[in-house]
C-alpha cells in the first residue's frame, strides 16, 4: 500500500506540483473557453490565447523560481 | 497524397514526442534496476522490473478501453491541460537548468544513493531481496506510467496510438541495448537537452489539443504543431538566456 501511495503522491506532485501554474493555466484555458463560446467567428482569438498564456505562465514560472533561488 | 503527407506530418510529432520522452523516463527506470542489480542481484532487480510491467499491462488494459466512451472534444481538452501541465513542468526545469539554478540531472549520482539508500534499509531488514525487488517495481512501474500518458496524450486526441506507441518502443529498446552493453547508469544521455525537447513538444501539444477540443482549431491544422513547437522553442531558449545572468551573478 505504502508503494501505491508514494506512486500516486508522485504521479499528483508531476501534474500539481505548482499550484501557481496549475491554477494560472485552468484560467487560461477557462478565458480560452469562454471567447471561443462567446465569440465563435474569432476562435483563433482563444487558441492564440492559450498560446500566449502558456508562454507567459512558463515565463511568470521560471522568473519566480528565480527570484527564490536568489533569495 | 495530401491526406499521406497531412498523416505523416501529425505521426511524425507524435512518434518523436513519445521516443525522446520515453527515453528519458526508461533511463531514470534503467539506473534504478541497475543500483538494485549491482546490490542484490539481477533477479529481485528483473522480478520488480517484470511485476511492474504486469501491473502496467493491467492497468492499459483496463483504461485503455474506457478512452473510447469519452467524447473526443473532451478528451482533446483534459489530455491538452495534462499536457500543458507535464510539458510547462518539464520545461520550466529545463530552462532553469539551461541557465545554472538548478543541478542537472545526474544519473551517476542517482545510481550511487539508490545503492545507499537500498543498502541501509536492507540492513534492517530480514526480506533483503524484497526491498530490493519493491525499489525496482516502485520504479518500472511510476516511469512506465509516465510513459503511458505520454502515448495516451500525444496519440489519443487523433488516433496516433501505434505510432506513438512505436515511439515508446522503440525508446524502451534503444535504452535497454544501451544499458545492457555498457553496463552502467547511462550518465552521457544529455537528458537536460531531452527534457528541454521533450517539455517543448508536450507544450505545443497540449496548446495544440486543448484548442481543438474548445473547438478552436489552428490555421493550417496539423502543420501548426511544427509553428507551435518553434514557439515554444524560442520562447523557452530566451527564458535561459534572461536567467542566465541571474545565475552568473549569484556564482560570483
Amino acid at each position: 500500500m505504502n508503494v501505491i501511495g508514494e506512486v500516486l503522491e508522485e504521479l499528483w506532485s508531476m501534474f500539481v506540483g505548482d499550484r501557481r501554474l496549475t491554477l494560472l493555466l485552468l484560467l487560461v484555458v477557462a478565458i480560452g473557453a469562454a471567447l471561443a463560446v462567446l465569440l465563435p467567428r474569432l476562435h483563433i482569438l482563444a487558441a492564440a490565447l492559450i498560446l500566449v498564456g502558456a508562454v507567459a505562465i512558463l515565463a511568470d514560472s521560471v522568473f519566480q523560481a528565480a527570484r527564490k533561488a536568489r533569495r | 497524397m495530401t491526406t499521406g503527407m497531412i498523416a505523416w506530418t501529425t505521426a511524425a510529432p507524435a512518434v518523436g514526442a513519445a521516443f525522446v520522452a520515453s527515453t528519458v523516463e526508461v533511463v531514470e527506470a534503467f539506473t534504478i534496476i541497475l543500483a538494485v542489480a549491482t546490490l542484490r542481484g539481477w533477479r529481485p532487480a528483473l522480478t520488480g522490473a517484470v511485476a511492474a510491467l504486469g501491473a502496467l499491462a493491467v492497468i492499459v488494459a483496463a483504461l485503455g478501453p474506457a478512452l473510447n466512451l469519452v467524447p473526443l472534444r473532451v478528451l482533446q481538452i483534459a489530455i491538452g491541460i495534462l499536457l500543458l501541465l507535464f510539458g510547462l513542468g518539464w520545461l520550466r526545469k529545463a530552462v532553469l537548468r539551461g541557465a545554472g539554478l538548478m543541478a542537472l540531472h545526474d544519473e551517476d549520482a542517482i545510481f550511487e544513493r539508490e545503492r545507499t539508500r537500498i543498502g541501509d534499509e536492507v540492513k534492517s531488514a530480514r526480506a533483503a531481496d524484497g526491498i530490493a525487488a519493491l525499489a525496482s517495481f516502485k520504479a518500472v512501474l511510476l516511469e512506465g506510467l509516465e510513459v503511458v500518458f505520454i502515448v495516451l496524450a500525444v496519440g489519443a486526441g487523433r488516433g496516433l496510438m501505434i505510432p506513438a506507441s512505436i515511439g515508446a518502443l522503440a525508446a524502451f529498446l534503444v535504452v535497454m541495448a544501451a544499458g545492457l552493453l555498457i553496463h552502467k547508469p547511462l550518465a552521457r544521455v544529455p537528458e537536460n537537452t531531452l527534457k528541454f525537447l521533450v517539455g517543448v513538444m508536450l507544450s505545443a501539444f497540449g496548446v495544440f489539443w486543448t484548442s481543438e477540443g474548445l473547438g478552436a482549431p489552428w490555421p493550417g491544422g496539423d502543420f501548426a504543431l511544427f509553428g507551435l513547437v518553434a514557439v515554444f522553442a524560442v520562447a523557452a531558449l530566451a527564458l535561459v538566456a534572461m536567467v542566465r545572468p541571474r545565475a552568473e551573478a549569484m556564482a560570483a
